[in-house]
């Protein structure tokens, strides 16, 4: 499982496979529509907080439903600073981060009194409270009207720069901080703190009995999972250019929990797969939105049944048995 | 022989009550540093609460834990763990199943190896070293407890009894002055139970270890301890050399009657 | 105005609290929280409409029915989704009764259409009460309230199945031991917790008039707040906090402002969950 093997190197079908994936993301553009192409984009707004899911849920065992109100602040924070300020991507990208991480963090300190159900309400009704917040606060966020002609991001270092404005160069971007993002998840999986949250998710109380702080490492995986949230939503606003409480409907959460968990929670390629499988993929076909939703609803359900360990469970076996069928030595698992 | 009169555990009057119900009811006992002391009772007899009492699971209702000289009283289990290197191990909870036995020893020498909480996310250079250097010390305790061959296995893929050994393995692992081993010997065959048995001599003996073992295998414990220790009802009953101990007509009672 | 306020409040608490006592049985017995127990209120209100609607029949005729039909799904459910959850982790539950909320919510949108149907049916001639002009329909919406909570009582606390049901909740293993059938038990429950929640529904359909495919959601979140404020598990306790809920609702909605009011119901959740991890009424909870 490529999420577990924390701490040793990965293996070279694993790397190979990896550079070919990436190899043809980046070479997609040449050959897709610009439709093919922004469905692909929406698949990536969702990866975002989808990440920061496989985190807090995936490596530390705890269900937090407040994804898509951190990514909605995220978002609000980002399209903010850039209506007032008119200051360059890359600063409302690091404020999106940090804006939703330092909200989490005092949200945490309560929240991490509470254990598995009262934990995931507590997720739940944070969502409901800055919805709340975005509703009312109308001097700041315009309320129901929501806030429109977002700026588009602006590439450059401080004053100037050029203008991401066409769906392939949306495309590259988002491709980059997808990138960045799943770079920062393995850092963080494979780091001591990664070994540690892990050992949080298989038994709490064992991971405090070899010295683990594990209220610490909770706060992180919950701040954690929040930046990333922020993130997705700093990419979104600034793509879609309008945002307004309608960010915060639970579908969306629905949507992120589909990725991650019909992808494969607890490794590092299922929430990207689930991503393209179960938004671009469900986009492309031109599936209404109440059909797919039902389709969301078969997956999550018989995932817990059928597939526990998500859509790359079987693919990552079979590539296993194509690349490796033979010389299965005694350091082979 | 300095390091034979101090105690490595001390409790003085600990009492736990949860309720109306008196688990532990006011213990004064020392442990004495670089010793194997073997605690028996019956069943709810006070054991494990006592543990919990001395590793932070739970807190005392009154009264003084002591490791050293320091006073570790209500504080949380990984800093006991972690700054007193007094840990313990459970009777169900044993390893770390999604981990490889490796892995899971490499996770029990973190707490030495990376003392600050930030120190523990990072990837440079010197986590890395310090990461092989734990990975090679796990090489060697693998080796030492006979589970070389499994180190990449997953540890729940293993039998019990060989969990059971990686778990010992680990608390190795950070350098430990105190170990508390709840029930090592409970549900594994005779020729692990030896293996084990083996190696906490060998670690008392080599790196002056202090030992406090609850067990149920009487015949077992009282040939590895120093002293042994009998509860009864959140009290003392017996307190001394194994031998004697065991014939003491109150514990035969105890035993009988419980 | 402010006797109005609370005697609103009263009525809607009182449907909150039927609704959500389903969702603690099903709690206490399975251990697991019903994700999708609003969809089965959308499911009671969606039946008798189309019971009035398409086949004609009267309002009073189109309750049985509702019934019948709300249980014959949920025993569907509960036998492809529910029983297999008893030895499930809490998270898993919550991932596989979310799945089946879409896939009720959806479904209905798919056949019913996105849009509100209006609900035309019911006793909305007002009647006095108090020296107050009330409609019939809420008058019966607490005097049924009333009646099923006592029945609830009874039923767990004297009958054999109520006997069964703690069983259950209490210790399963022990249930194999001494041949209590877990499976059935649960479903039965989960059957009774669902039917409740329809029964809602179609009580409450004639004073929200518009019913809609997502109407279950914000009802499913709203009995978060009142479980847990009753203590999870405890009978009397979700009738108190459903009250208590319905009318701080109407307070606020008054005095503070309409857009308030559905923040309450999360505010008074988190607060709750603060002071006291296991509710106002807490007895045994299980989770």
């Amino acid at each position: 499982m490529p999420g577990i093997a924390i701490g040793g190197r990965y293996a070279a079908p694993q790397v190979a496979g990896g550079v070919l994936i990436a190899a043809c993301l980046v070479l997609f553009p040449l050959v897709a529509s610009s439709y093919q192409l922004s469905t692909l984009i929406v698949s990536m707004v969702f990866l975002l907080p989808a990440i920061g899911l496989n985190l807090i849920l995936g490596y530390t065992g705890m269900l937090s439903l407040a994804q898509m109100g951190f990514f909605g602040v995220g978002g609000y924070t980002s399209a903010l600073i850039a209506m007032h300020f008119g200051t360059p991507f890359w600063l409302n990208f690091v404020a999106a981060c940090l804006v939703p991480a330092l909200l989490a963090a005092p949200l945490a300190i309560p929240a991490l009194r509470l254990r598995h159900t009262s934990f995931v309400m507590c997720t739940i009704a944070f969502v409901f409270i800055i919805e709340s917040v975005s509703k009312n606060w109308v001097g700041l966020t315009r309320g129901d009207m929501g806030l429109s002609s977002v700026p588009r991001p602006r590439i450059g270092l401080w004053s100037d720069g050029f203008i991401v404005h066409t769906t392939v160069q949306y495309y590259y971007l988002g491709l980059l901080l997808c990138a960045l993002a799943v770079a920062a998840l393995v850092a963080i999986v494979r780091s001591p703190a990664g070994r540690y949250m892990i050992a949080i998710r298989e038994d709490e109380i064992l991971a405090a009995s070899v010295g683990g702080r594990t209220w610490h490492y909770r706060l992180a995986a919950f701040v954690l999972s929040a930046a990333f949230a922020g993130a997705g939503g700093s990419y979104y606003v600034h793509y879609v250019t309008v945002i307004s409480p309608t960010v915060f409907d639970p579908s969306y959460t629905n949507t992120v929990l589909v990725v991650v968990l019909g992808g494969g929670v607890g490794t590092i390629a299922g929430p990207i797969l689930g991503s393209v499988v179960f938004v671009a993929l469900s986009e492309a076909l031109r599936i209404a939105p109440e059909l797919r939703m039902v389709v969301y609803g078969l997956v999550l359900t018989t995932s817990v049944f059928a597939f526990p360990k998500g859509l790359i469970a079987p693919l990552t076996s079979a590539l296993r048995g194509a690349v490796q069928p033979k010389a299965r030595g005694p350091h082979d698992r | 022989m300095t390091a034979e009169t101090q105690a490595a555990l001390s409790l003085r009057g600990v009492r736990k009550s949860f309720g109306p119900v008196i688990a532990v009811a006011g213990i004064d006992l020392d442990i004495a540093a670089g010793k194997i002391c073997g605690l028996i009772g019956p069943n709810g007899s006070g054991k494990s609460t006592l543990f919990d009492c001395c590793t932070g699971l739970v807190r005392p209702t009154a009264g003084q834990v002591l490791a050293g000289t320091t006073d570790i009283t209500g504080w949380e289990m990984a800093r006991i763990a972690r700054e007193e290197r007094l840990l313990r191990s459970f009777q169900k909870a044993v390893v770390f199943r999604a981990l490889t036995a490796e892995e899971n020893l490499i996770l029990a020498g973190q707490m030495t190896a990376f003392r600050s909480l930030a120190a523990t996310f990072s990837l440079g250079p010197l986590a890395h070293r310090r990461v092989q250097a734990l990975r090679a010390r796990a090489g060697e305790l693998l080796e030492r407890v006979g589970l070389a061959h499994m180190r990449h296995s997953k540890a729940g893929e293993m039998s019990f009894g060989q969990q059971k050994l990686l778990q010992f393995a680990s608390m190795l692992m950070p350098e430990p002055r105190t170990i508390l081993l709840d029930e090592p010997f409970a549900g594994i065959n005779p020729v692990l139970i030896e293996r084990i048995v083996e190696n906490i001599r060998a670690v008392n003996r080599e790196q002056g270890v202090t030992f406090v073992i609850v067990e149920h295998n009487i015949d077992v414990l009282s040939d590895l301890s120093h002293r042994l220790v009998v509860l009864s009802r959140g009290s003392i009953l017996a307190d001394g050399n194994p031998e004697d101990v065991i014939r003491d007509p109150r514990v035969v009672e105890a035993y009988l009657a419980g | 105005m402010l006797q109005n306020l609370f005697t609103d409040g009263l009525v809607i608490g009182s449907v909150y609290a039927l609704v959500s006592v389903g969702m603690t049985v099903i709690l206490g017995v399975l251990g697991q929280i019903n994700f999708a127990h609003g969809e089965y209120y959308m499911a009671g209100a969606f039946a008798a409409w189309w019971a009035i609607d398409r086949l004609g029949l009267s309002y009073m005729a189109s309750i049985p029915l509702t019934i019948l039909i709300v249980g014959i799904l949920s025993l569907a459910i509960g036998y492809a989704v529910m029983q297999r959850l008893v030895d499930v982790s809490f998270d898993a539950g919550i991932i596989a009764t979310l799945g089946v909320s879409l896939l009720l919510q959806n479904t209905a949108t798919l056949i019913f259409g996105g849009t509100y149907q209006i609900f035309d049916g019911g006793w909305l001639e007002p009647m006095r009460v108090f020296g107050e002009d009330i409609a019939q329909q809420r008058v019966l919406i607490f005097l049924v309230t009333l009646v099923v909570f006592g029945a609830l009582e009874w039923l767990v606390r004297k009958s054999t199945f109520g006997k069964q049901m703690r069983a259950v909740s209490q210790n399963v293993e022990c249930c194999h031991v001494l041949g209590v059938d877990v499976r059935r038990v649960v479903l039965i429950t989960f059957i009774l917790g669902t039917t409740l929640a329809a029964l809602s529904g179609v009580m409450t359909a004639p004073i929200t008039i518009n019913i809609y495919g997502a109407m279950g959601e914000a009802i499913t979140l709203k009995s978060f707040a009142v479980i847990v404020m009753g203590g999870m598990g405890s009978i009397g306790g979700t009738l108190v906090a459903g009250w208590v809920l319905g009318i701080m609702e109407s307070l606020v909605a008054a005095y503070v402002g309409l857009q308030f009011r559905d923040a309450v119901a999360f505010a008074l959740l988190v607060m709750v969950l603060m002071w006291r991890p296991s509710g106002f009424f807490s007895t045994k909870a299980r989770y």
